[in-house]
This record gives C-alpha cells, structure tokens and sequence, in this order.
C-alpha cells in the first residue's frame, strides 16, 4: 500500500482503533481548513477573501475527496476531484515529482465556469505519491467576453475565456515562463489573478506539509483505514436516515424564468427521486435540454446540487467525506442543463443549482411532512459593476453576493437576507468597501418589507438595495424565478420575488430582469429588490402576538397584515377596509399602538439624495 | 504597592495579593445574585485589610454574560439613513452551510429601535448631506419619554470623518442626560459598518449594566476603607480605568481569561523563551495562547458566542482558542458508536462522578482518576477526596462496556480525544500561524492543565514544557502583571511610497491626542508610558492586512526598508508566500500605548529564588500510560518540596496543592531557580501508534 486510497480498503474493514480515528479525521479537516485560512487571507480579490468562494481539500490518486475545509461552499462538493483526475490519467502517478503545481478549469472536465481556477500539488511520502492538495477558487477573470457576474451573451465555451487544462505551471519546482506568459496576457486582472494563484499554491504546500508530518506519525496504512472508517460511518449515518424515508418516486417540477438570450422561454427544472430502502436515487432525465446560453452546468454541476439536496436530507451537520454520498445515485443523461455536452457554455453554471436544491427538497416534501421547508429565493443573488475609472484610468470589477428570504419551517419563520443554498459561509461586500474602492454611491441597504410570503410561519424578507453609478460604468443583470416567485407550503404563499429598476440621471426608468453589459452614466441608479422566502402553513392561523410583533418591526406593513393576515390594526377597522380594496385603499396608518416609538420616526421612509425607487406590484 | 487581584469565574471568585512583598491567595465560591459578596468572602480568607492596599485589579465575566444571556438594558441605534437594517442583515452568510434550518444572528436591537438620520459621508469622509440635527433632538426626546437606557449610534464612513456622530452623541447627551451613548468612532475607527455597527451595539447593550455593577463594587470598596485605584482587566491583555471601564466596557469581553496568558508571557521572558504557547485547562474548557517573545498575541476582534450565529466585536482581544474540553467534560457515544468527549460539562454541579456529589456522566477528571494520573487522596490539597470506583464504574457502563474496552482501556481513550481536540487547539494558535512547535515550549496551567500538558506535547511535537510556580492559581495571578493599556486604530487607505506625510502625520497625531487625553483623565504619567506605532499593510489588490510594527511615522512616510522588509517576512511567515517587488498599500495607522506596572511585582515573584519546603517522603504508584493492560510504577513526588535544581525522569507524577504534573517515561523535569518545572519531552521517532 503506497497511496492514499481509502475506498480501496473497504472490503477490508480493518478494524481502527477509535482514538486513532478521531485523531486522524479531526487533523485531517484541520489541515484542509488550514489551507482555506490562508488562501483566505492572503488572496487577491474579493470573491476569495470576502465573499469566500473557495474550496481546500486533500484528494486520493483515485480523485476521490479525502477531506475537504469546513464552512465553504456547499456548491463545491464535487469538485476538485474531478479535475485531479484528469491530471493523473493525462500524467500517470510516476509523472508526477515534487514541486510540481498543476493548474486546472477546463469546462469540458470541470463543467463550471472557467473562473473557478484548481490548483493542486502532489504529496509524496517515501518516494511516491501518495495524495494531492488542491483548492479551486474564484478568479475575478479569465478573459473571454465576460466580466463579472451575470452575463448572459456568451453560447460556447471558446467565449468565455483561457482554458488551461491540467498543466504544469511549475515542473519540479521551476516555472513554465510560456504558460505565465500566456495567462499573463490572457486575463484583465493579471496581478490580481497570479497573487490569487500564488496563494492557491502556497495553500497547497501548507496541505503538502501537514500530510507529510502526518505520515511521519501513522502509516500510510492507519490512515488509509481510519479514512475508510470513517466513509463507512458516513455512510451508515446517511442510509439510515434514508431507510426512515418511506419508499417511493417523488417527483416535481419548478421553473425558470429563462436562459438569458431567449427571454420567453422558461426552463424547466424537474426531478425525480426514488427512495428504495436504504438507497436515494435523484433523477435528471426530464430536465431542460441543455441551452444555447451560458446557463448550462456539466456533469459535476448536477451532481453538487444533488449531493447537497443528500446532505441538508441526510447529516447537514456532520463534516464532507465520500462516504457521506455512496448511499446517492445519480441519473443525469447528457445533454441537460445539468449535464450539457462539451462545447456549451458554462459561464452562468450555478444560476439554476439553488432551484435544482429547491425541487429535490419539494419532491420530498410529501414523504417527509414537516421536515421541508418552503421555498427560498432561489437564485444566486449577485451583481457586478466594472469599467475603467475616470479618475485614475484603473480598470476595476466591483463584485457583491447578497441574500434573500428563506422559506418559512415548520416551527419558525425563515431567515431574512441570507444566501442562497448553494452558497454556505458566503459573505456580502460592505458597503464601506465597496465605496472606498469603487465609484459608487450605495444610497439604501434595507430589508424589503412585505416581501415574505405569509404563512403561520413567515418566509423571510428580501433586501432592497441601490447604488448610485458616480461615472461611467458597466452593468449586468440577471434575475432568476421572477415567473415563479418562492413558493408556499402547506398553505403558505409564495415571497415577493427578485426585481429591479434602472433609474437614469435623465429621470427615464425601466425594469430589467436579465440583460448583460448595460451601460451606466453618472448619477444613473440600480435598485435591487431580492426575493423574498415563501411561507409555511396558513397565514390565518399564524399567532396574532406574531403578527403584532411584524407590525412593530415594520418586517410586514399595516396593509400587509390586513391583506395577508386578515389583521386589524386595533382600534381602527383597517383591516376590514382593506381586504376589500386590495390594499390600494387611500388610508393613513397610524403607528403601531405600543409603548415604544415607531420605527421611523426620525425621518420618514427612504433617504438619499434623489427621490426613492418606487417599488410597484411585481 | 500593595495590590490585589480578584477574578470572579463562574464558579469560584479568585484572589491574588502582592502585600508588602509576600503573595496572599484565596478561594472561594463566587456568589452570582451579588458577585461583590464573593469578593468580601475572598478578601476576609487572604487576610488582607481594604485599607491597606493601593490598587486593586479585577477581571469579571460579566459583560460577555450579558450578552450571552441577553441581560443587557433596552437598547436603541441610530444609523445613517437607509442602512438601519445593516445591523440584522449582517453580512448574509450561513456557516452550518447544509443546515436548511440554520439560524442567524439575532440582533441585539430590536428592529423598532433602530432610528435612521439624513447624513451623509463619502468614503473620503466628506460630507454629501449635513446631519438633520433637529431629528437627533426628536429622538433624544422620544427615547427618554419611553425610558430606553442606550444608544449606538454607528454612521457609515464615520472611521473617515467622525463629525456628524459627535453631533448626534452631543445632541442626545443635551436632551437626554443619563442616556448610555456609545458612538463608533470612538471605540473603533475601521472600515465594515456591520461589524462597527455590531462592536458599537455591544458596548451600548452592556454599558448601563455594567456601569451599575462597577459603581456597586466601587462604593463597596469605598464604604470598606479602600481608596487605591480599581483597574479592569480587558480584553488585549492590559488593564484600563474603572471610569474607561464604565463608558467602553466592550472591551472588558475577555477581561476574565486573559490574564492567565499574561502570566504566561511573563515566565516566558524570565526564562527567556521566545515562541511560547500558553495553555490553560480548567473544569469546562481549554484554552490556548501564541506568546511570541513574552508578549501573547493578539486578534482583531472574534465573534461572542460563535461564528455561526455570534455578534462580532472587532476590538483587540488577545488570540485565544478555546475547546470545550476542561476537567468536567463528559465522554459519550453517538449514535454510530463514536467516541467523542465534551462540549458538554458536568461543571461544578453535579461534578465528575469521582467528586461524589451526585455526578453519573464519566469526565475527563474520572478519567485521570481511574488511570492513576490524579491522586484521589491529594485533589485540593487533599482538601476533597476523590471516588475512584465511582469513575471505575460509570466509565466502565457508559463507555467501556458498549464499545467492548476494557474501563482502563475506555479511560485512556478519553483522556486521547480530549489531548487530540486539544491539540488542535494548540496547532490552531501555533502551526497555523506559521509557528513550527518544533521550535517552541509550551506554558500550561489551570488546574488540569498539567495532567494532560506532556500528552500535547508528544502529540505536537514540541519539545520543552513549563508548568509555573502556583499553576493552579495561575490566572488570578496574571492580572497582578498587566500593564495599562490602550489600543487603537484608524482607517489610512494608501500606497506604501506614495503617501501624503501630511495625513499620515495628521493621523498618528489624532491616535496620540486620543491617548494622552485617556492617560490624562486615567491620572497617569505619559512618561512612563510606551508608545508603539504600527501599520497594517497588503499588497494591492488583498484585502486582509498583516499588522506591521513602525519605528516612526517617518519610516512610514518613507517607505523605509525595514517596514518593507518586515512585512514580506511576516506575510510569508503567516501563508508560505511573499511577493517582494509588488506594490503594498496601507489601510489603517495603529497605536499601543502601555504603562507598565510600577514598583514591586508579580513579575519579581515569578523571578525571585525558590525555596522548598521541608521533604516529604516520596510515595509509588502504577499509573497508565500508553498501554492501558501495563501500568508503570511511577515516582509521586510532593512539588513544593522540590529543591531547585532538582530532577526526576519519567514515569513521574509531580502533586501540588492545586495542581499535578504527569511524566511519561523519558521526559525529565527539573526544577529552576524560580520553582518552575521545565520538562525536556521525549518525543518520539516515527510512528506514534
């Protein structure tokens, strides 16, 4: 035995000791998320230190995940062992040596966007590899005719940027100056993007180091089999969980609102999951064929949404290993929005994962009463500003992820302003940040009242948000499930779903749900309105002391309470008036009666500088 | 001087004294309804008269408590207009990423008492809308007539300018005497408003809860004789005034574990080790400490209660990681038949089973019991003896038994996950750092801190270990070292070498009036005090900052060699690279000022010759080791009567009033000129199993 290959061990089921195990499995997950710190902090762009999409993670010379950081993203669960692999059957292990570092975002292999960048490095122990450190992070470009997120133009691959496929950036410790050049002049952010890349190699060697002092403690051996263990454990906990699903098929379907160039012709999401004892089998046959847009993910797309789907289902707290997905099958035929075939493009892989997640969960919802919640926003909630400054001649991408509402559970309401399911510990850019590096002007950072969906378990509140461009600047947009806002369970309704609105400096206003490269002038705004969650169960029997306390909050306005809640504002018949009117009645609404002042007494409604956004019925 | 420091922990109140150069200690219960009862109790055991002391240090729990246990007063925030909902927002993200039940952090301020105020302030901190002073007023009017007690007030931009949140707390002030205000600027003057915001929220929602138990105390002490100066401990590890206390108590967070790493950092540097790692095992948790140079190292602000749903405070806080892996913590098994030990805690009450008051839950303490580690007959002294069959038993039903090991066997297992989390904890403050424990010792005290040190030891790989005079007592000991301090910080966004000196010099001067001015209302000499310079670098295009020491404002305006060079060597310390020859650019300028501690100290205790008490006859022992079927005979020796110089190999156990050091087999202790143990650990060559 001279490689790290646990699953091989499995039909061994060598007995580890179980103190050995913990020691083992603890220091595994610790060197991972030693790799993310420091990939962390010391990378180059937004998307890595602030909004943390990265993953960090030890894999087998199969390709298969040994230990993968803590707290990423859920989203990147299939991920770096794919692309490794193609590494080793291009290399074969004896092509490797020490100082090698291995660059990786091919979509045909990785089917993402090529942004996401894999780095990896192999481990030796005693001569041989043994395993291989690697981390896949977002680069803030790859050139191609995409900047930022959000755009929709692009409908093959060769649009969207360098693709390196599994090539030695350094071989044996010394660069390939041909390859450096050639990213060098490929990409719009070159500095940013190699000091990203060192920081991805430099994470790497630290993986490097901790499996070598490891191996110096236990033998190849030991570890191998306390990872099979601890597969095997995985793998109990999840099928045991799943025997507790009654069998059956279990299908639903959702939509999208497009695929970005094609604005009406929605895409369907449908899914069927078959429970069989303890197996859970999660079938892509009827999706949307694959389109002629970027709104396509390869194989591993698919596959990540399921095994997260598995994951919430399943052990949502227990750390990621392999064995946590053998007891999930996958159906996924070529040629889907999940699976395209190679030559789509890939750029807007992810738009369509959270409402994947979100069909998998709905199809199971009837089989697991209680346990599903409703809808989320279900979209990946991000926007991007770039151009070149007038001030400084700088080129510069502003990038910024936010949250939406989650659907409201069983026993609680949902969470306001949080990300999608796909996103994990992914965090929003401040709005100091981004105006002391961007020229902008961000005028409102506020909860979208209203906007979840009512239920006796609210769905969580949306935000509003709106920049100010201060020069000019680019724009894309793309929202997602507008046709079909988050949606209600068991009674509930749907949240008030995504929109937004252009305001120029001219006083012309439109909305805009997906259009790439809009040209922006000074003064001209951009209010995001995000989705709100849909509710759980019937509004009418949600508790009145709850709904007192959302008026108090202003999370639900007097109008909303009486036409969701049937709720009248004490004292006043407003909501008998109102349910008669549709909330459009002319009335005033006098402050919550309470001891303690109203929420916006100090000044009233919005602020800024130019007359509010006016938000209208989407 | 005459000084005294007390520590009131969630289960016993703490005394140390350094009178007339003799140290007094006591112990007692802490008394939660009024903690200062506690205090009396301590005060009267250690025979010590209020009116002869000068100074009197205190680090407390209190105001991490009321925010874990949301005790804080009614609480208001005012924001600038369009942001008040930043405050909830938060920065969106869901750590448990597959928990589709996760929860967010909950706000401290109720959304109806979040007040927003036409201003506004560009990123330069020029501003683009005056502030409506009339609608400050209105509020300050409204919050008195509904007897709200506090007041954040956080503005975005207002690191840059603070203008307008100094008219909003003069305005609130004028209308609303008695009214708690705590403004962003002047606690933290750094870039993020959601953690500003939250770091502000903290110190309003404490603040009038706080300031009461502080005047308690005082007029307490007052009306007993004592008229020295009372000095909190806070979190960066120095102490501050009982007035700065009561107006930014945020900074008392951690007031209560820290000065047990100082304590450390002080042997460190008598004993001249210059990468130590403090390590602090008590009854719940275990703590540790990267103490570069006898100085413990310090973070920029953590997250109270986690950081899932926690509420960050981005203030200075020295960096310690903490496990839920103390005496008390309980061994059971899942559901799939793993082993685990902790977070949960039979604390005091019940207590492990061996303590016989009730406990039924086998701890780690049972664990040391049952494998001949701690002497059942000399636990406190032998103030309270210990049930070994007790351990024996519910060891061997509740682990041992469904498992299929042996009770010793279950034992060791126990005591080996709870070394391996807490070695993690250690590697999390050392190796992540970029610290090879190879090179480094390690300092452990609390009560079980010495049990379990060697253990860590091996498993890390470092080499030397100190167990200090007076372990067990160790942490009421460190208050009695920390210095006077005053941390602070200001946003400076620029290129190293393109810096406008006007600015620079502009803003190190705001950071050293705001430091004389707390020196002066303090009462204390700026002479003596220390002032250190820094700034946080990058390289352009990062975001996260490496905190560089400056030898001036000029070396920074310069660009100086030694600032570059210091900073590609840091940078590539702490994430393997560095990047010479790229464009680095600065964030925030930053200010340490400390006085150190005058006059006689603990620091001369720690330092001053040993002299051991009579001998005491040596006693043997089997105690288990690696093998749980083959017990070794080990030396049990009586640590206050251990001459310096003294040395004894492993297999060893060394008992004290409070404490006890275990020896494997190889490790030699010897005894310093000081009293301290310092043991040469004997690692082992390859495999470890």
């Amino acid at each position: 035995m001279n490689a790290i290959t646990p699953a091989g061990m499995s039909a061994m089921k060598t007995r580890v000791n179980p103190v050995t195990q913990e020691v083992v499995t603890n220091s595994l997950i610790a060197y991972a998320d030693e790799m993310a710190l420091a990939l962390c902090k010391s990378a180059y762009n937004m998307m890595i230190y602030e909004v943390r999409d990265f993953c960090c993670g030890l894999i087998d010379t199969d390709g298969r995940m040994i230990c993968q950081n803590t707290g990423g993203l859920p989203i990147f669960l299939a991920d770096l062992g794919i692309a490794v692999k193609d590494g080793i059957d291009r290399y074969g292990l004896d092509g490797f040596a020490p100082g090698d570092v291995i660059i990786m975002n091919h979509g045909g292999v990785c089917g993402q966007h090529l942004n996401n960048v894999v780095v990896y490095t192999p481990c030796f122990h005693q001569g041989k590899v043994v395993a291989f450190a690697a981390n896949r992070a977002h680069w803030v470009d790859v050139g191609g005719l995409r900047t930022g997120f959000g755009n929709s133009q692009t409908y093959e691959i060769y649009h969207e940027g360098l693709q390196m496929r599994s090539i030695k950036l350094f071989e044996a410790g010394k660069r390939n100056e041909g390859v450096w050049q050639m990213i060098t002049d490929n990409i719009r952010f070159p500095e940013s993007s190699l000091g990203d890349l060192r920081a991805q190699t430099a994470a790497c060697h630290i993986g490097e180091r901790r499996l070598s002092e490891l191996l110096s403690r236990f033998s190849v051996q030991t570890v191998n089999d306390c990872i099979a263990s601890s597969w095997d454990q995985a793998e109990a906990e999840a099928r045991a969980i799943v025997a507790g699903i009654p069998d059956g098929r279990y299908t639903a379907e959702s939509w999208l609102d497009s695929d970005g160039r094609q604005l009406d012709v929605p895409i369907r999401v449908k899914v069927t999951v078959e429970v069989k004892g303890t197996d859970l089998t999660i079938d892509y046959s009827e999706m949307n064929p694959q389109v002629n847009s970027p709104l396509n993910s390869g194989f591993s797309g698919g596959l990540s949404a399921a095994r997260v789907a598995f994951k919430c289902l399943t052990m949502p707290k227990a750390p990621v290993n392999e064995g946590c997905f053998r007891g999930l099958k996958l159906i996924s035929p070529e040629g889907t929005i999940v699976n395209a075939r190679w030559g789509a493009a890939l750029g807007q892989w992810s738009v369509a994962l959270p409402t994947v997640i979100d069909t998998i969960l709905r199809a199971l919802a009837p089989a697991l009463p209680g346990f599903v919640p409703a809808a989320h926003k279900g979209d990946m909630g991000g926007c991007s500003f770039y151009g070149v400054r007038e001030d400084t001649g700088a080129r510069y991408v502003l990038m910024n992820i936010y949250g939406g509402g989650w659907g409201g559970r069983k026993d609680r309401d949902g969470a306001s302003c949080s990300v999608s399911i796909c996103q994990g510990d992914v965090r929003n850019t401040p709005v100091e940040l981004q105006e002391i590096h961007y020229p902008v002007l961000i005028e409102c950072v506020k909860l979208r009242e209203d906007s979840g969906g009512a239920g006796e378990h609210r769905g969580g509140l949306g935000l509003e948000m709106r920049y100010r461009s201060l020069g000019k600047s680019t724009i894309n947009i793309n929202l997602e499930r507008t046709f079909e806002p988050p949606w209600g369970v068991e009674g509930g309704q749907a949240g008030r779903s995504n929109r937004s609105l252009i305001q120029r400096a001219d006083g012309s206003e439109r909305e805009v749900k997906k259009e790439s490269n809009i040209p922006l002038g000074a003064g001209d705004c951009v209010t995001f309105w995000t989705a709100g969650g849909g509710g759980y169960g019937d509004p009418t029997k949600r508790e009145r002391a709850q709904v007192e306390r959302d008026l108090l909050d202003g999370y639900v306005t007097a109008e909303g309470a009486a036409r969701d809640y049937g709720f009248d504002v004490p004292g006043t018949g407003l909501g008998s008036r109102l349910r008669g009117n549709d909330g459009q009645g002319d009335l005033v609404i006098p402050a919550p009666t309470s001891v303690t002042p109203a929420p916006t007494s100090v000044i009233p409604a919005q602020a800024g500088t130019q007359a509010p956004a006016k938000e209208r019925q989407a | 001087m005459n000084s005294i420091g007390v520590d009131i922990g969630g289960t016993f109140t703490d005394l140390v004294g350094y009178r007339d150069g003799e140290l007094v200690i006591s112990k007692t219960l802490t008394t939660p309804h009024n903690p200062t009862e506690g205090v009396a109790t301590a005060l009267k055991l250690a025979g010590t008269q209020l009116e002869e002391l000068d100074e009197f240090l205190h680090g407390s729990t209190i105001a991490i408590n009321t925010v874990l246990e949301r005790k804080g007063d009614q609480t208001a925030l005012l924001t600038t207009a369009g942001f008040r909902d930043v405050y909830e927002i938060a920065r969106g993200n869901r750590p448990d990423a597959f928990d589709i039940s996760f929860q967010r952090p909950e706000p401290l301020v109720p959304r109806h008492l979040r007040f927003e105020v036409s201003e506004r302030l560009n990123a330069k901190g020029e501003v683009l809308t005056a502030i409506d002073e009339e609608a400050v007023r209105a509020l300050g009017r409204q919050l008195k007539d509904a007897g709200i007690a506090a007041i954040a007030v956080c503005f975005l931009h207002s690191y840059a300018n603070p203008m307008h949140e100094v008219a909003a707390g003069r305005i609130l002030r004028e209308t609303y005497p008695g009214l708690f205000v705590t403004l962003s600027h002047e606690i933290l003057r750094e870039f993020r408003e959601y953690e500003r915001t939250s770091t502000t929220v903290l110190n309003a929602y404490v603040g009038p809860r706080v300031a009461r138990y502080l005047k308690t105390l005082e007029s307490h002490l007052g009306d007993n004789g004592f008229d020295g100066a009372i000095h909190i401990m806070r979190s960066n590890g120095g102490s501050m005034s009982l007035t700065h206390a009561s107006v930014e108590p945020v900074s008392m967070m951690e007031s209560g574990p820290v000065a047990g790493m100082i304590g450390a950092g002080a042997v460190a540097r008598i004993l001249g080790i210059q990468q130590a790692i403090g390590f602090d095992m008590g009854g719940t948790t275990a703590k540790a400490t990267l103490i570069t140079d006898g100085v413990p190292g310090i973070e920029e602000g953590y997250y109270i209660g986690g950081y899932s749903t926690g509420q960050p405070m981005q203030l200075p806080v020295v960096a310690i990681v903490e496990v839920g892996t103390g005496g008390g913590s309980i061994a059971w098994r899942d559901g799939a038949g793993g082993m685990h030990v902790g977070p949960h805690s039979a604390s005091s009450d019940p207590g492990p089973v061996c303590y016989g008051r009730g406990g039924t839950e086998p701890t780690i303490t049972d664990a040391n019991v049952i494998l001949g580690r701690l002497n059942p007959n000399r636990f406190l002294g032998g103030g309270m003896p210990l049930d070994l069959e007790g351990a024996r038993r519910a060891m061997a039903g509740k682990i041992g038994e469904p498992t299929g090991l042996t009770t010793d066997e279950a034992a060791l297992g126990v005591v080996r996950i709870a070394d391996s989390a807490m070695a993690l904890a250690v590697r999390a403050v050392s190796v992540r750092k970029g610290v090879d424990p190879r090179d480094a010792a390690m300092i452990a005290f609390g009560g079980a801190g010495p049990v379990h040190a060697v253990a860590l030891c091996k498993e890390i790989y470092i080499p030397t270990l100190v167990i200090p005079k007076l372990p067990g007592n160790f942490s009421a000991l460190g208050m009695l070292l920390a210095p006077w301090r005053h941390d602070s910080v200001r946003t400076l966004v620029g290129v190293l070498g393109k810096l406008d000196g006007v600015r620079v010099r502009a803003g190190f001067d705001e950071l050293l009036s705001a430091a004389h001015k707390q020196l002066a209302a303090d009462e204390l000499d700026p002479q003596r005090a220390l002032f250190e310079l820094g700034v946080d670098l990058r390289y352009r295009g990062q975001e996260h900052t490496i905190p560089v020491p400056l030898p001036s404002a000029e070396a920074l305006i310069n660009a100086d060699q030694v600032v570059t060079d210091t900073f590609h060597a840091l940078h590539d310390m702490r994430y393997g690279h560095a990047a010479v020859g790229e464009t680095i650019e600065v964030a925030s300028l930053r200010l340490t000022v400390t006085v150190p501690r005058g006059g006689e100290s603990v620091e001369q205790f720690l330092a001053q010759p040993f002299v051991p008490e009579d001998p005491r006859p040596e006693q043997r022992r089997p105690v288990v080791y690696d093998n749980s079927e083959q017990p070794l005979e080990a030396r049990i020796l009586w640590r206050p009567s251990l001459p310096p110089g003294f040395e004894v190999e492993g297999p060893a156990v060394i008992e004290e009033s409070n404490s006890t050091t275990v020896l494997f087999p190889g490790d030699v202790a010897r005894v310093t000129e000081h009293g301290h143990l310092v043991i040469s650990i004997h690692l082992a060559q390859g495999e470890a199993q």
